[in-house]
């Protein structure tokens, strides 16, 4: 039998790209950059029936700031078909989430960040992709829409296994909303290959208002997180180095990693702990410089 | 459904080439178009040696779906035409040995200084950092991009640019 052909769908505007969402569901593979989707498809791991890009659909690529959302701070909206590389390079980006900018700069080559967009990497749910662990710790939120309406799903419920999300076959990703307000914002990238690789550890940590959040990605099938850890800094002024450690050992004993060619689960678990720890240590670094943000490779 | 017609800009050129939409660019520029300094080796988008420029920023055409390319401005490094700076400083340098990953580093470098025309060497480095060359050229790839700073920076000099540099 010949091989079968997938269709082409095209729109041009985000209406009738809804539509054609709502009309193919599954049957339909949405390509942003496409990165991930010709990965598959040169692997023969993906034969779609169609192909749903959203490439010409303009109005999904922008970057805005509003300067006081309902809960009193500024809000970075991010359409989802922004690349990477727009993202990294945009001076909005850079002054008011310096960690966002540093951070997608360290995806992988200019190639893909030229290509990549901030939906595709967090509709992908790309256990080892940099950008979710960092979005989860920041406290970030994606519109997803249908032609019924909108709803609003925070990171950490939106990735909800190895490349599953909570989004419906109805649903397209438009949007990415990252509140601003942030005392200090840290991500440290650990490799254990190359300097374009993928993260073998990802820590980011985040203090916004007095909370701490950290997202340790890469080492699991979605970011994982311990409120009930990070409340050990809760009302702390600052991390203290003691407090860094404790909170280091708590994640690397609360994790249970994955094995891959990054890494031995056993190797990821003691990376946890150091990471997590230097993590803390930078951002404290930071909260006592007075606000400002950083991204280590 | 059947193969669809693609339209974008190659080197210049208007063309239109049939393809099927699952396709990858890289295949489409070798079969339809004939052109041979796109490789495919790993398929991944990590290697670098199947890259291009879209509208003059580089991108892997082994991961990029053919169809996307509608409406763009592709260039290869055939559209160079052998005597740009980047290739001079590449022959001058001699930052080759067996050539397969050269015309990916020239077009990446030559996306690099249209941005950064005076790149430090950790610049480069980061630039470079998605192309691999299995001969281990680095070092000497590394001067090359040095080299044609310098060989752009004189032809700027002698002809004072009317504005912002412009993409390819």
């Amino acid at each position: 039998m010949a091989r079968p052909i997938p269709a082409w769908l095209a729109p041009t505007s985000l209406e009738e790209a809804l539509e054609l969402r709502a009309r193919y569901g599954e049957e339909a593979i949405v390509v942003a950059g496409g990165t991930f989707v010709g990965i598959l498809i040169n692997q023969g791991l993906l034969q779609p029936a169609a192909l749903l890009a959203l490439r010409r659909v303009r109005e999904l690529a922008y970057l805005r700031v509003e300067d006081a959302s309902a809960a009193g701070r500024p809000l970075l909206r991010i359409g989802a078909m922004t690349t990477h590389r727009a993202l990294e390079r945009s001076p909005l980006v850079q002054r008011g989430w310096p960690v966002l900018a540093s951070t997608f700069a360290l995806v992988a080559s200019p190639r893909v960040r030229n290509q990549a967009t901030v939906g595709g990497v967090l509709a992908d749910a790309d256990y080892a992709s940099d950008p979710p662990a960092l979005l989860h710790a920041l406290g970030a939120s994606v519109v997803a829409r249908s032609p019924q309406g909108q709803r609003l799903i925070p990171v950490e419920e939106l990735i909800v296994g190895h490349y599953e999300t909570s989004l419906r076959p109805d649903e397209l990703l438009t949007e990415i909303q990252v509140p601003g307000g942030l005392e200090g914002a840290v991500y440290r990238k650990f490799r254990s290959r190359s300097s374009e690789d993928r993260p073998c550890v990802a820590v980011a940590a985040v203090r916004r208002e007095g909370r701490l959040r950290v997202a340790v990605g890469a080492v699991a099938e979605r970011p994982q997180y311990f409120p009930e850890i990070c409340a050990l800094a809760a009302g702390q002024p600052t991390i203290e180095p003691e407090l860094a450690r404790e909170i280091g050992e708590r994640y690397a004993a609360a994790i249970d990693p994955l094995s891959d060619a990054r890494g031995s689960a056993h190797y990821r678990r003691r990376v946890i702990a150091v990471e997590v720890r230097r993590a803390l240590e930078d951002l404290n670094r930071i909260i006592a410089a007075r606000g400002g943000s950083q991204s280590h490779a | 459904m059947a193969a669809m017609e693609i339209h974008f800009t190659l080197n210049g050129q208007p063309v239109t080439v049939q393809a099927e939409p699952d396709e990858m660019l890289l295949e489409v520029l070798r079969r339809e178009l004939g052109l041979r300094s796109v490789r495919e080796t790993c398929g991944l988008g990590i290697c670098g040696a199947c890259t291009a420029l879209l509208n003059g920023q580089p991108i892997s055409t082994c991961i990029l779906l053919a169809p996307l390319a509608e409406g763009c401005e592709i260039t290869t490094v055939e559209g160079l035409g052998g005597r740009h700076p980047v290739q001079r400083a590449f022959e001058e340098v001699q930052a080759f040995q067996c050539g397969y990953c050269t015309p990916g580093m020239i077009l990446t470098i030559k996306a690099l200084l249209e941005e950064q025309p005076e790149p430090d060497e950790e610049t480069i480095r980061r630039a470079l950092g998605g192309n691999l060359c299995r001969c281990g050229c680095y070092l000497k790839i590394i001067q090359a991009a040095q080299r044609a700073a310098a060989l752009l920076a004189e032809e700027r000099r002698r002809q004072p640019q009317p504005g912002p540099a412009s993409i390819s």
